[in-house]
């Protein structure tokens, strides 16, 4: 091939060129997950199980307490409805980062360098977890349930306001997982990491001002969980009184992004120097 | 019965355990880290209820209940369910099965050792702590020992829990999904995530029953003299609840074994 043909290709790579190769990649993937239908079944009831069980926690709080820090019940509903939406889409499209470190170790992972597409792109693209989108309804139907009893009014404006900061929250979740996953390029048998900043999620629908001291600034820039849910949804529930933290959240959600996309990307460039 | 046939499989686990320190170490850390957030919160929640005692549960009482039951969980998860599994699909399970031992018995020694090194690294630690945070909130005597028996047989239900879902792993073919749904019910129904003193009435009057208690519930709440098991009579139903869940699952579980074991599918194993 030409150095010609090579650069008319990559000026060809625009955001239609990826949207299409991913829509590939997904049919293939749900094609071999319909082949084994029991395990794609027992799979969304045990998603729909984890989500009524963190339902009936929250309802057997609430019976016992009022409030939490000056979060009643719907407050706090909408809270644990927004965590779950912006907890799906790490959920739906990054769920294949749970096998970056048996792929790493096996040596399977080289098959990715070798593609002339974005070894990123190409290896969150092999896996759409479809156990995801009952999460969302879930989230969809506690978020509405919850607005509806505040008493938020509904204009276009408050709309793209949630869009905006739900995606912005999504970010923060993804780079967390990056960054975690991205770990077994340098250390064997690193799952536990993913396993702990999985564990820590589950304080993202709680109002991350109960957090006091050291630990507040370690799970608000360090750890960013508090940006999951707590920061984004102020946006919408305290709308005359947006802090500072909620207008910076977009921002640092595509910075955040962007250096776990880095760390990662290192991690590659380091598998393939070691050229095993 | 050889002892020190099973000792010996104890003493593989042990080591083999301690070849992963790194990974020990930062989930060492990690828990810790994971242990002040749950403190923040129920501080949180406590102020907010402006009563002291909620449910006959004070802020000192839920702490120390979630904490050691977060401890517990470390030191009592089993991956009964991922290892076997995996062995079915490389074959290692014949390997297994051909053991001159009980396969049942060979895997519950297997995972001994790795149990004795988390309850020394995981538990004991975490209960030192508590106990000098608290300052004495954790009675100490007898019921110690008592505690010991109980996690003893909590070990025992945990197990058979296990086996039975991992058998019926055999058949789905999921280890995801019903490894899901199983540590789901566990940590709900046991009192891990939320104590069993908050549950509404009559649920727990159902939960009381079930075997989930006896893994997290029971060993705690003789661990804190609750529900009046300082006196015999309030321990005698908590150690029966556990013996017939031991003897009634482990017979569940190897009768299930051994009608599917035959069933199993070794694809060019």
């Amino acid at each position: 091939m030409s150095t010609n043909t090579i650069t008319k290709q990559k000026e060809r790579r625009g955001f239609g060129f990826y949207a299409r190769i991913y829509r590939k990649i997904l049919v293939q993937d749900l094609k071999s997950k319909m082949s084994y239908r029991a395990d794609f079944v027992i799979s969304t009831i045990g998603m729909i199980m984890t989500n009524l069980s963190g339902f009936v926690t929250f309802l057997i709080l609430f019976k016992n307490f009022p409030s939490i820090n000056g979060w009643d019940y719907h407050h706090m509903l909408f809270l644990y409805g927004f965590s779950l939406i912006a907890l799906t889409p790490v959920q739906c499209f990054f769920d294949n980062n749970w096998n970056l470190r048996f792929q790493v170790q096996s040596g399977d992972f080289i098959k990715y360098c070798f593609r002339p597409i974005n070894v990123f792109f190409y290896f969150m693209s092999e896996v759409f977890d479809v156990k995801g989108l009952g999460q969302l309804a879930f989230g969809v139907g506690t978020l509405v349930y919850a607005w509806v009893n505040i008493g938020i009014p509904v204009t276009p404006l408050v709309i793209l306001k949630l869009l905006l900061f739900l995606l912005t929250a999504s970010l923060f979740m993804i780079a967390i997982m990056n960054a975690a996953a991205a770990t077994c390029f340098w250390i064997v048998g690193s799952g536990y990491v993913m396993v702990i900043m999985f564990r820590f999620k589950d304080f993202a629908k709680y109002p991350s001002n109960i957090f006091h001291g050291v630990f507040r600034i370690l799970f608000t820039f360090v750890i960013p969980i508090a940006f999951v849910a707590y920061y984004p949804s102020l946006a919408i529930l305290e709308s005359d009184n947006i802090p500072v933290l909620t207008w910076c959240a977009p921002a640092l959600g595509v910075l955040f992004f962007y250096l776990s996309y880095k760390f990662w990307m290192l991690g590659v460039r380091k598998y393939d120097f070691t050229g095993s | 019965m050889n002892l020190k046939r099973h000792l010996a499989l104890t003493r593989a686990g042990i080591m083999e355990s301690l070849q992963y320190r790194l990974g020990t170490a930062v989930t060492l850390f990690a828990n810790l880290i994971y242990l002040v957030l749950v403190y923040f919160l129920w501080k949180a929640i406590y102020a907010s209820a402006g009563t002291d005692v909620v449910n006959g549960m004070t802020f000192t009482d839920t702490m120390i209940y979630l904490i050691l039951a977060t401890a517990l969980f470390n030191f009592l998860e089993m991956f009964v369910v991922w290892d076997m599994s995996r062995s079915i699909q490389s074959g290692k399970i014949i390997l297994d099965l051909l053991k001159p031992m009980n396969f049942r018995t060979y895997t519950f020694w297997s995972y001994s050792g790795s149990h004795v090194v988390l309850f020394a690294l995981t538990f004991v630690p975490t209960f030192i702590v508590v106990m000098i945070v608290t300052n004495g909130a954790i009675p100490m005597g007898i019921n110690l020992l008592y505690f010991v028996i109980a996690t003893v047989f909590a070990l025992i239900v945990n197990f058979s829990m296990e086996m039975i879902v991992a058998t019926i792993c055999l058949y789905t073919e999921s280890t995801w999904g019903i490894n899901i749904v199983k540590e789901t019910i566990v940590l709900l129904l046991s009192g891990a995530s939320i104590p069993l003193a908050f549950f509404p009435e009559v649920f727990r009057q159902v939960v009381e029953y079930l075997p989930f208690r006896a893994v997290y519930d029971i060993p705690l709440t003789i661990l804190l003299e609750k529900n009046g098991t300082d006196t015999l009579e309030g321990l005698l139903p908590m150690f029966g609840l556990q013996l017939a869940w031991c003897v009634i699952l482990t017979l569940a579980g190897v009768l299930f074994w051994n009608h599917s074991v035959r069933k199993i599918t070794v694809n060019g194993g």
